[in-house]
Order: structure tokens, then C-alpha cells, then sequence
């Protein structure tokens, strides 16, 4: 099922957005929906990172940091094996 | 000559295990990966194969509800089972998990197995493994 909304956007989101769905072959509120669908994937990801840290601990600072440095080694092509991150 | 980009991570059942039994790491690269506006994925049958294994049910649950389940269908599902018979395994699961990361250009996170090695090499893939 689909509903209609009327939504207002900047001239040069539409216009990026209209690229974008022309370079994907999709129509533009396939586009719109696609990318609302993706961030609220990450807000209900992020809500289950908050609610595992509220079982076991947050993380630290380190261990955010270490995430992060593994994302970007991942996403470079480099392969890598598990290594302990210090709790804080 | 350097090693080429991906554009995202597909989680293997050792990723479910690795945040069912609270790998800091695992969550701090899943957190890291959706604060980047990453979304990783999983085959549906990893899911399947992840609630079938797991008793920490509620962790998975957590983990997934950041991530997109692909569904396992059609042509993925085609190419999982000749690669799973030509490497001579019922582990379809990985076979899935290394066909979603060559289609689709993906670095994967599970546990070491000899048949992700023999299913990228069927699939010509250069695999790119964080071996949880």
C-alpha cells in the first residue's frame, strides 16, 4: 500500500534527488522512500546498539574509536581478524 | 596495486553469534557502520540459521533491527546452491553470505570458515573478511 504526501524540498534536493533516482532507475518518491526507509533502518540500529549498552555497559571512547578504525579498514579492501578491545 | 573499496558489510551467522554474546568490537563496528549511514545486511537464511543456533534471541533481534534482511530468492538463491554443490557444502548460509558480498560489493563480518575461501574463489571474488 502507498500513501501520498506532499513534501517540500530545497530546489537543489529535488534537483540532486531527481539525478540520483534518474542514475538509479527509479522514480523520484521511489528514491525519496528509499532514503527515509535507510535512515530509519540506522535510527532503529542505533536504538539497538543503545539498548545492548544499556545490558551490558556503553561503550568507551576507545572502543568507538576501534569501530570506526575497522569500518575504515574494511571498507579499503583490507581484511582483518577480531583483536580484544580493552573494556573501559 | 591497492585493494578495492567496498560499499558496505553483509554480516554472517558469526557476526549474530559475535553480538548475541556481546563482543565489544562487533557492536562497537556495527554502531560505527550505522553512524556512517551504513546499513549492513543479512541473508535471510543467516537470520534463519542465526535464531535456529542462537539462544540470546533478544541480542539478535537487537542487531538486526539495524540492518537490512535480504530476502533469499530467485537468482542469489540460484547461484548459492551451485557454488554450495561445486564446493561440495550444505552450509548455505556462507555460500549466501559471499554471494551477497560479490554481488553487491561488500566486505563480510563472521566467523573464519575454509568454505568462504572456496566460495569466493568459485565466485571469483576477492573476499575482504573480518573474522570475528
Amino acid at each position: 500500500m502507498v500513501t501520498k504526501r506532499s513534501v517540500s524540498l530545497d530546489d537543489e534536493v529535488a534537483s540532486a534527488v531527481e539525478e540520483a533516482a534518474r542514475q538509479d532507475g527509479v522514480s523520484f518518491s521511489a528514491w525519496l522512500s528509499s532514503a527515509a526507509e535507510k535512515q530509519l533502518r540506522v535510527r532503529q540500529g542505533l536504538r539497538g546498539v543503545a539498548a545492548w549498552e544499556g545490558e551490558t555497559g556503553s561503550l568507551s571512547a576507545e572502543e568507538v574509536a576501534a569501530g570506526e578504525a575497522l569500518l575504515a579498514r574494511l571498507r579499503s579492501g583490507m581484511s582483518g581478524v577480531a583483536s580484544r578491545v580493552r573494556r573501559r | 596495486m591497492s585493494p578495492a573499496k567496498r560499499e558496505g558489510l553483509v554480516y554472517g551467522l558469526g557476526a549474530l553469534h559475535a553480538a548475541a554474546r556481546g563482543d565489544r568490537m562487533m557492536w562497537a563496528l556495527h554502531r560505527a557502520a550505522l553512524s556512517n549511514g551504513i546499513v549492513p545486511v543479512v541473508p535471510a537464511v543467516t537470520v534463519a540459521e542465526g535464531y535456529r543456533t542462537e539462544i540470546r534471541r533478544d541480542r539478535i533481534g537487537e542487531l538486526l533491527a539495524g540492518t537490512e534482511v535480504e530476502p533469499f530468492v530467485g537468482e542469489s538463491a540460484r547461484r548459492s546452491g551451485e557454488v554450495a554443490a561445486r564446493c561440495d557444502t550444505s552450509d548455505l548460509s556462507s555460500v549466501a553470505v559471499v554471494e551477497l558480498a560479490e554481488r553487491r560489493n561488500f566486505a563480510v563480518v563472521t566467523q573464519q570458515k575454509p568454505v568462504l575461501r572456496a566460495a569466493a574463489a568459485a565466485f571469483g571474488h576477492d573476499l575482504v573478511l573480518y573474522a570475528v
